[in-house]
């Protein structure tokens, strides 16, 4: 299955949902879809075209926040960066957890630095963060502002 | 011993919480493991991470792209230069551009030394949790022959400060070329040596084949990378797959296996040793001239991935930049953070003498089995210190009786 | 006991028949690889004093501090031991063809006195304004603008002041001699500022 082919298919299959494909370079497309198609895409591509799932990444815009689940697909070394904008204020998405099992860990890290809730989630606590750490404050989001006042910040010379 | 008595009486029936963690002097890293043991069996195990978060994707975003390559080095300490190398190339995907010739094949000698180490540390640190502690300071001695190498290439012997955004920022001289060709040969006889002496003991074979096995389903559904995944059976490398810098202009093998258990994990790591000491030798000799840098002098608005096979999988950066001088979204995730959750499927099942040489043998990036406090349920603790070693290696002891040896 | 393999054996034998491995340090001092990056050190003789280092530093181990007293100034120069990671961005941005401050291959570096021993110094002389006093540069470091600028550096007093200076050539007369004219501000040597000030008023 070539490159073309690929991208014919999922332009086939969730033809409503995809909001822009963007051909950045042989290597790389960005396919920006609709929130709710996620997990079918995802599926799509981890399932039938044997998709590894790379990781996710959670971005904090100054109008939206947005994830980008990246994909390999080693046959044809293609990386496809799958995007989805959520509202900045209570983002909220279906959890991918259930379709790929590595995803479990990083909608964990993404709840908890970004502040998004993943729905139906089995267990979405805290990884990376103490439990001192206060709730509501994320750090990876453009408006946080540093809470410890105690914290010490010189040289100490 | 009478504590053991104790602990069986008191928690026979029932089951019993080990914690493992998370800090310990002898350890890197912490990490904190809890397994949920019914008498000898692991049947349920937990992880509890974040005792080494230091904020680096937020860090990143308040230095340049040149200085951040320094943060991001330091991530760890044992693959230092796999970071850097997926970092850069991140930037350069933003950009558009790919590193001179040069530039390629140095940045090779350096991922591949790296590589070269981190293998030989795992297999020194396996050794001793299996109770070879000969093969383990046999081991970390042939070590200190690659890391003079690179201290002679480099400046140091870790941090090698070598990659930045457009290519590398040392040159190799060549009055260097010839000594450290001499020294990496040098330790052609000792690795045939322990690798025969690992790989043909059956002690060995029969403490560790058919434990912790990872299967290939199971492998495809955690999205494991590197090794991990090779050793079940998943030919997958980022260097073949999708190659970059000189890994496509000298010849090199994949390694696989397909048993997934540690002993196969174990056999894909020494021979890809060799591989590895291939690729350095053959890239020392073919050395092309040219510039070693592009002089980038800025990165547009933009995102680009970058990706890297580093000793224990596939490293990935994503960096997003809005045509300032600092990364406005650097992603970071290290191929450890893949391969550590497999641990639910390997190690529930197996016994606990078991546990240790199982969590490293994905030779997690942050340590794993440390401090082993058993505690009854009223909370009153058993054992001390480093027990859960100790058992591992009395567990070999039995094994080596057993067979008369 | 089964009999160990052989090959090993040999191993044994050759480790106990040769000396260790490891040195007899600290009997026998470690003398590091000539290419080691070790402790960065400053030259004064070299350093312009243009902070360049210290700009790019990752860490923040450089910084400085200027001290105008008494119609005079200097710029203390600081690197902080402690924070820096040896990485040698300093030495690479360094306009003083990367000799204002050079990484050498000094590695023992434990001190026990943090307020004190954790930071090293050099001392540069500044150029204040004239007219208003406040920091310009430090000398060597318009000295060196001024010599690359060629014949460029005559467009600006600040500059070719500099050039003679280093040369030797300036002294109180010729100064004195344009001081009379009049327009006297526009041959001072002057921040960016009061130069403004200077060429664009006409009183």
């Amino acid at each position: 299955m070539s490159r073309d082919e690929v991208l014919r298919k999922v332009r086939e299959r969730f033809a409503a949902s995809i909001v822009e494909i963007v051909d950045r370079s042989p290597r790389r497309v960005y396919l920006e879809v609709q929130s709710d198609a996620l997990v079918p895409v995802a599926t799509y591509l981890f399932g039938e075209l044997g998709a590894r799932f790379n990781i996710a990444s959670g971005v904090d815009t100054p109008t939206h926040m947005e994830i980008l689940y990246h994909f390999t697909i080693e046959e044809i070394d293609l990386l496809v960066s799958v995007r989805v904008k959520l509202d900045r204020d209570r983002p909220s998405i279906d959890t991918l957890s259930g379709v790929i099992k590595g995803a479990n860990w990083i909608e964990r890290e993404m709840h908890e630095l970004l502040g998004i809730d993943f729905r139906g989630h089995p267990r979405l606590k805290r990884l990376l963060l103490p439990d001192s750490w206060p709730e509501g404050v994320h750090p990876l989001k453009q408006d946080y502002r540093e809470w410890d006042t105690t914290a010490v910040r010189d040289r100490g010379v | 011993m009478g504590h053991n008595r104790r602990a069986r009486q008191g928690g026979v029936m029932g089951k019993t919480v080990i914690s493992i963690g998370p800090f310990h002097p002898l350890q890197e890293e912490p990490e904190l493991f809890t397994l949920t043991v019914e008498g000898e069996k692991v049947v349920g195990i937990d992880l509890h991470l974040g005792y080494n978060h230091r904020g680096i994707e937020k860090l990143s975003e308040s230095k340049t792209f040149d200085q951040s390559t320094f943060v991001i080095e330091r991530i760890c300490g044992i693959c230092s230069t796999s970071h850097p190398f997926a970092y850069t190339r991140a930037v350069e995907d933003v950009i558009g551009v790919e590193e001179p010739e040069r530039a390629r094949y140095i940045r090779t000698i350096i991922a591949e030394g790296e590589r070269i180490h981190s293998h030989l540390l795992w297999v020194g640190l396996a050794g001793h949790f299996l109770g070879y502690n000969t093969v383990y300071m046999w081991v970390w001695k042939l070590r200190e022959e690659i890391l003079d190498v690179m201290e002679m290439l480099s400046g140091n012997r870790n941090n090698y400060a070598m990659f930045k955004p457009g290519g590398v920022r040392r040159d190799i001289d060549p009055d260097v070329i010839p000594v450290a060709l001499r020294k990496i040969d040098g330790i052609l006889p000792t690795l045939d040596m322990l690798r025969k002496a690992i790989l043909d003991d059956p002690v060995l074979h029969a403490r560790l084949k058919g434990v912790g096995v990872l299967t290939r389903e199971e492998a495809i559904a955690w999205c494991a990378v590197g090794p991990t995944s090779r050793a079940s059976g998943v030919a997958r490398d980022v260097r073949k797959d999708s190659p970059y810098a000189a890994y496509d202009r000298v010849p090199w093998k994949m390694i696989t296996a397909q048993e997934g258990d540690v002993f196969a994990k174990a056999v894909v790591r020494i021979m890809e040793l060799y591989e590895s000491v291939a690729i350095v030798k053959e890239c020392l000799k073919s050395l092309p001239g040219g510039p070693i840098d592009l002089d980038l002098k800025g990165v547009p608005p933009g995102e680009g991935i970058g990706v890297h096979e580093a000793p224990r999988g596939e490293v990935f950066h994503y960096v997003r930049s809005d045509g300032t001088n600092r990364p406005v979204r650097h992603k970071v995730r290290a191929p450890s953070f893949m391969n550590i959750p497999t641990c639910t499927s390997t190690v529930v099942g197996e016994s606990i003498s078991d546990a240790s040489i199982i969590l490293a043998s994905v030779d997690p990036c942050y340590c794993c089995t440390e401090r082993l406090a058993v505690r009854t349920p009223e909370g009153r603790r058993l054992y001390t210190g480093p027990d859960l070693v100790r058992l591992s290696q009395e567990q070999t002891r039995r094994l080596r009786k057993e067979m008369g040896l | 006991m089964k009999l160990p393999k052989l090959r090993e054996v040999a191993e044994a034998v050759s480790a106990l028949v040769h000396r260790p491995y490891t040195s007899s340090f600290p009997r026998v001092p470690h003398v590091a690889n000539p290419k080691f990056r070790g402790q960065p050190k400053y030259d004064p003789d070299q350093c312009v004093g243009c902070l360049a280092c210290e700009q790019v530093c990752p860490v923040e181990a450089l910084g400085h501090r200027d001290e105008v007293s008494g119609g005079g100034g200097r710029r203390v120069l600081i690197h902080y031991s402690d924070t820096c990671i040896f990485c040698g961005c300093c030495e690479a941005a360094c306009i003083a063809d990367h000799r204002g401050i050079r990484l050498s291959t000094d590695w023992d570096l434990a001190f026990f006195d943090r307020k004190t021993e954790s930071f090293e110094t050099i001392e540069k002389e500044l150029t204040l304004c004239e007219s208003c006093g406040t920091v310009i540069a430090c000398r060597d470091h318009l000295r060196w603008i001024a010599e690359r600028l060629g014949e460029l550096a005559f467009s600006s007093p600040t500059l070719y002041q500099s050039r003679l200076a280093a040369l030797g050539i300036v002294d109180a007369n010729i100064v004195a001699a344009l001081r009379d004219q009049g327009r006297s501000d526009r041959m001072k040597i002057l921040c960016a500022r009061c130069r403004r000030q200077a060429t664009l008023t006409t009183a």
